[in-house]
């Protein structure tokens, strides 16, 4: 794309989150502009949701957070508590956006819910509030998308037609995407960006280039690796067992 | 009956319907816990007030306030060892410790005391019953007015935040809402008993509530429903005014889970 770089949604700079004393997030430094998707993927623990709550300013960080102004935020989060003792019908869940009647329906057709729009929220199925709750985050016309494993409990059919959406979305809403998932392959292909993180960025790029990436064989495994290309070169650190980062002597070869 | 008998009616009524909306936030929200000891601490509220010369009354709104908004801090200096709700217990015990304590080194009002754990809505004067059914219609419109915030923090407080939601306003109207209810509701159901109607109303009306609209104005009305049906049976058979009105409103409960229980029973058949 040779386009000039689209309007900056969300900056952050040298993030740092400590929880119990010790750092989840450290020296995270990324920027989403309108109409990217970016996918951050990492090993379990590797502080992704961290990252994700800390741009939503739902964990105190330090370093900088910069927001574009009257920025929209739609966010389905990795969990999402049921609770009887609040009745809710999914309708009126997606109205409390503040969205009108006809753009919440419009939303739940949109992501294949609008049979669940009389349902209660709380006896819906894994799968079903999984689409319900990106309903729910589109029908706010969302300048930035933050999903957080938003797919779990979606069967395998419906996460790839889901995922296809998110793209689908992107290029309607003319939003940015940011993504959490563990679905490596079918992420893969609607990333612009991927970003591999273990407490710090990794490494960065193209999906193509970050799944050649050593730092992202080692974390995800010789398994992962095999199925896609591999070409080597010398990464720039290395990890104690601890997840410290051990500088190495030379440099990007 | 009399004139005072209607008057403590309508007072506790509206008391009610001011608890029975705050209520289903504190079912929602689980800070019943809570509740209960902002109350506790409303007793050492009490002594507090009496001691200083100043209006009971105002010793709990002030006290029970202050408990509201600091215990839900007290936790962070627990580093997370212990459980919120166990600090909250800890807290709204001393208050009730500390506050019998101190009562009862007032001769005068040792004889009252029963009137602060359990109330007495027939001993108030008019004055009072007045301010306290223009505080209650005061907390509904508090509430009206925070309805999409609080229920948004409700349904899933992260989404909350993240849409941009002010959280911290929203807490603190909240506790102090509370805080106010049950001051309010000292000398009517009594600090022992005040959490029953922020908790009996609410269950009662989501048996029947398909939006959380519904269960507010249902447990709104269970709620003012309740106070008549005590204060009547109270009257009748002389017992204690508090206690008969929680349990007209537990009576109202039970009568709505057979409600229930019939309306499962029929579709089953049908």
């Amino acid at each position: 794309m040779d386009r000039a770089p689209a309007e900056s949604l969300i900056e952050a700079s040298h993030l740092k989150v400590v929880l119990g004393g010790s750092p989840i997030i450290d020296n995270v430094s990324l920027a989403v502009r309108r109409g990217e998707i970016v996918v951050l993927i990492g090993p379990n623990g590797s502080g992704k949701t961290t990252l994700l709550r800390a741009l939503l300013g739902l964990v105190s960080s330090q370093g900088e957070i910069r927001r574009a102004a009257n920025l929209q935020v739609g966010y389905v989060p990795q969990q999402f508590p049921r609770d009887p003792s609040l009745p809710l019908s999914v309708a009126r869940f997606v109205a409390t956006t503040g969205a009108s009647q006809a753009r919440g329906d419009a939303a739940l057709r949109r992501v294949g819910a609008s049979g669940l729009a009389r349902k209660q929220v709380a006896t819906l199925s894994g799968g079903e509030l999984a689409r319900v709750l990106l309903a729910r985050a589109i029908a706010r016309m969302p300048d930035l998308l933050i999903l957080d494993e938003p797919l779990a409990g979606v069967d395998v059919a419906g996460e790839a037609e889901l995922y296809h959406l998110i793209a689908e979305l992107r290029d309607e809403l003319s939003c940015g995407v940011v993504l959490v998932s563990h679905d490596l392959h079918v992420v893969m292909a609607q990333a612009s960006r991927v970003i591999c993180i273990n407490r710090h960025i990794c490494c960065e790029g193209a999906a193509d280039a970050v799944i050649r990436d050593p730092e992202f064989v080692r974390l995800f495994g010789a398994r992962a690796a095999s199925e896609l290309a591999l070409y080597t070169h010398v990464h720039d650190h290395t990890h104690r067992p601890s997840g410290e980062i051990a500088p190495r002597e030379h440099a990007h070869g | 009956m009399d004139d005072f008998l209607w008057r403590a009616i309508l007072g506790a009524a509206l008391l009610g319907a001011a608890a029975g909306p705050i209520g289903c936030f504190v079912l929602w929200r689980r800070m019943a816990y809570l509740g209960e000891s902002v109350a506790h601490i409303g007793l050492t509220g009490v002594a507090a007030g009496l001691l200083l010369g100043i209006s009971p009354v105002v010793g709990v709104v002030v006290l029970a306030i202050f408990a509201a908004l600091t215990m839900a801090r007290l936790g962070e200096s627990a580093r997370g060892l212990i459980p919120s709700g166990t600090i909250v217990g800890i807290v709204g015990h001393v208050g009730l410790a500390l506050g019998f304590i101190l009562l009862s080194t007032m001769d005068t009002v040792r004889a009252d005391l029963l009137g602060y754990l359990f109330g007495d809505v027939l001993a108030l004067s008019n004055r009072e019953i007045y301010l306290i059914a223009a505080a209650s219609l005061g907390l509904l419109a508090v509430v009206a007015a925070l309805w999409r915030p609080l229920l948004a923090l409700s349904i899933n407080r992260d989404i909350a935040i993240a849409e941009g939601t002010r959280s911290g306003l929203a807490d603190t109207a909240f506790l102090v809402l509370v805080a106010c209810l049950v001051a309010l509701g000292l000398k009517v159901v009594g600090a022992l008993l005040i959490v029953a109607l922020l908790l009996i109303p609410p269950a009662a009306a989501r048996t029947f509530a398909h939006s959380p609209e519904s269960m507010a104005i249902g447990a709104g009305l269970i709620g003012a429903a309740s106070a008549p049906l005590g204060i009547a049976w109270a009257w009748y058979a002389n017992a204690p005014a508090g206690p008969s009105i929680v349990l007209a409103a537990a009576a109202l409960f039970l009568a709505s889970l057979l409600v229930l229980q019939l309306r499962a029973l029929l579709e089953r058949r049908a």
